[in-house]
């Protein structure tokens, strides 16, 4: 094999090129358009996604989640770092950091359909975390989504029940 | 050609370890995406580098082309085409991290669907790791053939 065969090479790579964006693009719109949850090939509306990401997120407050704990009709969500979780959780929580919510969507999406409520909390008051799981889990399709602000301590003060461990 | 003073074996089979690898990740990298189409249109929308009127179309086409582009890789079949495309690729992603990262935004890759984590250096070198990758397999990979001639 020559260098003088690397202009040729090149000239057949941009034909090849070519062959496989129109495969692929012919591929991806008739997909697209057979698939239950297709989405409108120029649809895109920047003003309606930035609505939807900054839609404020109803509250919760203690006693309500305490109930549904106790009903064992909540899933609460423990939007803090792996460790901190490790150290102290409420019990049956499980550890959603924001960055990590899609790996959970389809695990969510059954609960959900089974009627659980979601709790997001995290430690603090000024804390966002929670905040931002749920952003991202309701921008993923996951209904009936709360906060629990401050609530890692709201119920740590009440000495509800609580478990250690990692995930 | 000659690579330095490489056996001559040495390259074909190092240009198809290029050409499997390249493959894994762009199958890997397009089905994650089809299957969460909603996490991309996000990711490509944070970057914001593209008009409101093309990220659809980017979100539903772009995945089906790694795909594509893994399974010409695979096959051997258009493989000039696939690189050349894997490399144009990996350089239009450098170039969008690099923009983002000068500009201090802090986002999510969006390079593999839901398991992305927030754009950081390590990923422009990978980036740019994977492209002279790809544009070795467009210069020496010789396909299937020399392996079974």
């Amino acid at each position: 094999m020559t260098q003088n065969n690397i202009p040729l090479k090149l000239y057949s790579a941009f034909r090849e090129g070519i062959i496989i964006i129109a495969v692929a693009l012919f591929i991806a719109v008739v997909f697209n358009s057979l698939r239950s949850n297709g989405i409108p090939l120029f649809g895109f509306s920047s003003a309606a996604l930035i609505k939807e990401q900054q839609a404020k997120i109803p509250e919760i407050t203690l006693s309500e989640a305490y109930n549904l704990y106790r009903k064992n009709k909540v899933i609460f969500i423990d939007a803090r770092d792996p460790l901190s979780y490790a150290d102290g959780h409420i019990t049956r929580a499980i550890n959603i950091y924001p960055d990590e919510a899609s790996l959970h969507v389809s695990g969510l999406k059954i609960k959900a359909d089974q009627g659980f409520i979601f709790i997001t909390y995290c430690d603090g008051p000024q804390c966002h975390l929670n905040k931002e799981t749920a952003h991202a889990l309701l921008l993923r399709g996951i209904p009936n989504v709360k906060i629990l602000v401050n609530g890692w301590i709201l119920w740590l003060k009440a000495g509800y029940p609580i478990s250690k461990g990692k995930k | 050609m000659k690579l330095g003073n490489s056996p001559r074996s040495v390259i074909p089979l190092f240009a198809l370890i290029c050409r499997l690898t390249l493959a894994i990740i762009f199958f890997y990298a397009g089905i994650e995406k089809i299957i969460n189409p909603r996490n991309f249109t996000v990711a490509i929308y944070n970057y914001q580098l593209l008009p409101d009127c093309v990220i659809n179309l980017l979100t539903i086409f772009l995945p089906w082309l790694e795909v594509i582009i893994a399974a010409s890789l695979v096959s051997g079949i258009n493989t000039r085409g696939a690189s050349l495309l894997s490399a144009f690729i990996f350089l239009i992603f450098a170039t969008a991290l690099t923009i983002n990262l000068v500009r201090g935004l802090d986002i999510s890759c969006g390079c593999f669907g839901a398991s992305s984590g927030n754009i950081s250096w390590f990923y422009l070198v990978r980036d740019l790791s994977l492209f002279c990758m790809s544009f070795f397999v467009l210069i020496y990979d010789r396909g299937w053939r020399s392996f079974f001639s």
